[in-house]
């Protein structure tokens, strides 16, 4: 299974790497206007670290269709994974993404902080916020395509209760925007991030056709 | 081949297999296919050809019924029948912007029982370009290398779904050339589904016609191409029945007929004085259309 997911992961690398440099681009030019506008304070913190887990929710979303298009399951399932295994590589590739966008966070900021001179300084626990909340959304995309698929499938109940773990995450999800600073917003956040990425891999096991 | 591996009489087999979409019922199919046979599915498109295969590679979950690779259940919680299938389809899940080569070698770290020495050779010997990428290959390479993927682990049965489907006419010689060698063994059992007759000729040793979901007959190639006869004569009595007719025309005083059973209508011709008897032999594309085309009609009188 890891080899699985480290070989997703390097053939997706190009495209995590585009986005993280969209994401560097974007940083630098809000970071330019800001020194021009003459902002006192600078870019906040929590907008720059935004930009590159944008970078990985979106590129999460992008492996997920090619995964989709190019049946990558078809292959995985000529050796000896099982469904578990390849539920477990589909719902585990957008954590890596969004947290290898992580790790890209730091550099940002102080490529911003050089560029704009300084930044307006917030808690970390708002930047953590922001990013468990990026990578929900991020999580959403295999529990989407999983509620689809039992839909197709004529597994009715399976379906329901995919969509309906689908919307109480963007519920929960919303609702703690306005708890980002406090404990109990980021275990609303986490409870999200576990119920998607669970629900999906069960679904994952359940299906009955592993075509695409 | 690996010596653990089970020996068992059946290299597949098919029991009740059952699989419902909306608006299509596959099956139930009963089926079992001999280990060396290669055994042709024919049958029109939405015959249910791809689902059989699927089913057989434990990609689609049955409805009823199941099947099994050499005694080992196929199921897609359970890995031990993969050893014994190699499956080359029309997508086969290849990453596309890596070369055929790294995708080999993402299959040799996956696959335990993958041989990098059958990979290699079988390449060579299909002139695979392994270092082109695998979205920039023609179709015909793409097959190439779903050959190469599917064989390298040393399978006993290979199941091949329409692998000249949408091919040219040289690059389809050129595919068929490659699975005649590597059938021609009988080392492997093969599974192959098409609705290009001409191929049947030059691969099947048994057929099995598939139409509407279901199994309207099989039988051995050469039985086929034996019993079907295309026979033309004139008779004076108009009043008769023959037996094993599956097509009739009239052209003016000659009656032109298809039979199933050309034995046993030569012998009632000639019991019943026919005159100006001519039989001439049918290709075996030509009793297929006929098959498919009557399906329930011929499986009723032959079963």
């Amino acid at each position: 299974m890891w080899h699985a997911l480290r070989a997703e992961l390097a053939y997706f690398r190009p495209w995590l790497l585009g986005g993280l440099g969209i994401a560097a681009g974007v940083v630098m030019i809000l970071s330019v206007l800001m020194r021009f506008l003459d902002e006192a304070d600078g870019p906040p913190i929590f907008v720059v670290a935004i930009f590159p887990i944008i970078a990985g929710m979106v590129v999460s979303f992008i492996a997920q269709s090619y995964r989709i298009e190019e049946r990558r399951a078809r292959l995985l399932l000529s050796g000896p994974l099982t469904p578990r295994q390849l539920a477990a590589v589909t719902v585990l590739l957008p954590a890596c993404f969004v947290g290898l966008s992580a790790i890209a966070v730091p550099l940002m900021i102080g490529l911003a902080a050089l560029v704009a001179g300084k930044l307006e300084p917030v808690t970390l626990r708002i930047v953590g916020g922001f990013v468990v909340q990026f990578w929900a959304y991020a999580q959403l995309g295999p529990l989407a395509q999983e509620s689809t698929a039992a839909r197709r499938q004529r597994r009715g109940r399976a379906a329901i209760v995919g969509w309906a773990v689908f919307v109480s995450v963007i519920l929960v999800l919303s609702a703690s925007q306005f708890f980002l600073q406090s404990i109990q917003g980021h275990l609303w956040q986490a409870v999200a991030v576990v119920a998607a990425m669970g629900v999906a891999a069960a679904l994952y096991q359940g299906r009955t056709d592993f075509t695409r | 081949m690996n010596d653990q591996r089970p020996e068992t009489t059946t290299a597949a087999r098919l029991f009740g297999l059952t699989k419902r979409f909306p608006g299509f019922q596959l099956g139930p199919l009963d089926l079992t296919l001999d280990p060396g046979t290669v055994l042709a599915l024919v049958g029109p498109n939405g015959a249910g050809k791809t689902t059989t295969l699927n089913c057989m590679a434990g990609l689609v979950v049955p409805d009823e019924g199941g099947t099994e690779v050499y005694g080992a259940p196929v199921q897609p919680t359970r890995t031990e029948y993969r050893r014994d299938v190699g499956y080359v389809g029309e997508e086969s899940g290849f990453f596309q912007r890596w070369t055929a080569r790294r995708n080999l070698d993402f299959l040799a770290k996956q696959i335990p029982e993958w041989s990098r020495e059958r990979a290699r050779r079988l390449s060579e010997r299909i002139a695979l370009p392994l270092d082109t990428p695998v979205s920039k290959l023609s179709r015909g390479n793409r097959t190439k290398l779903a050959i190469v993927a599917a064989l390298a682990h040393g399978p006993r049965l290979l199941l091949l779904d329409e692998p000249t489907s949408g091919l040219d006419p040289v690059v389809r010689a050129e595919v068929l050339d490659v699975l005649w060698e590597i059938t021609e063994d009988g080392d492997h059992a093969v599974l192959y589904s098409t609705h290009v007759l001409s191929d049947i000729n030059r691969l099947a040793d048994e057929l099995a016609f598939l139409r509407d979901g279901e199994l309207v007959l099989r039988t051995g190639r050469d039985e086929l191409s034996e019993s079907w006869r295309q026979v033309s004569f004139r008779l004076r009595d108009e009043d008769v029945e023959l037996s094993g007719i599956v097509e009739y025309r009239r052209v003016r005083a000659e009656h032109q007929v298809i039979t199933r059973d050309a034995p046993a209508t030569l012998q009632q011709l000639t019991e019943l004085g026919a005159e100006a008897v001519e039989v001439s032999r049918m290709s075996v594309d030509e009793i297929a259309v006929q098959i498919l085309k009557e399906g329930h009609h011929v499986a009723r009188a032959s079963g």
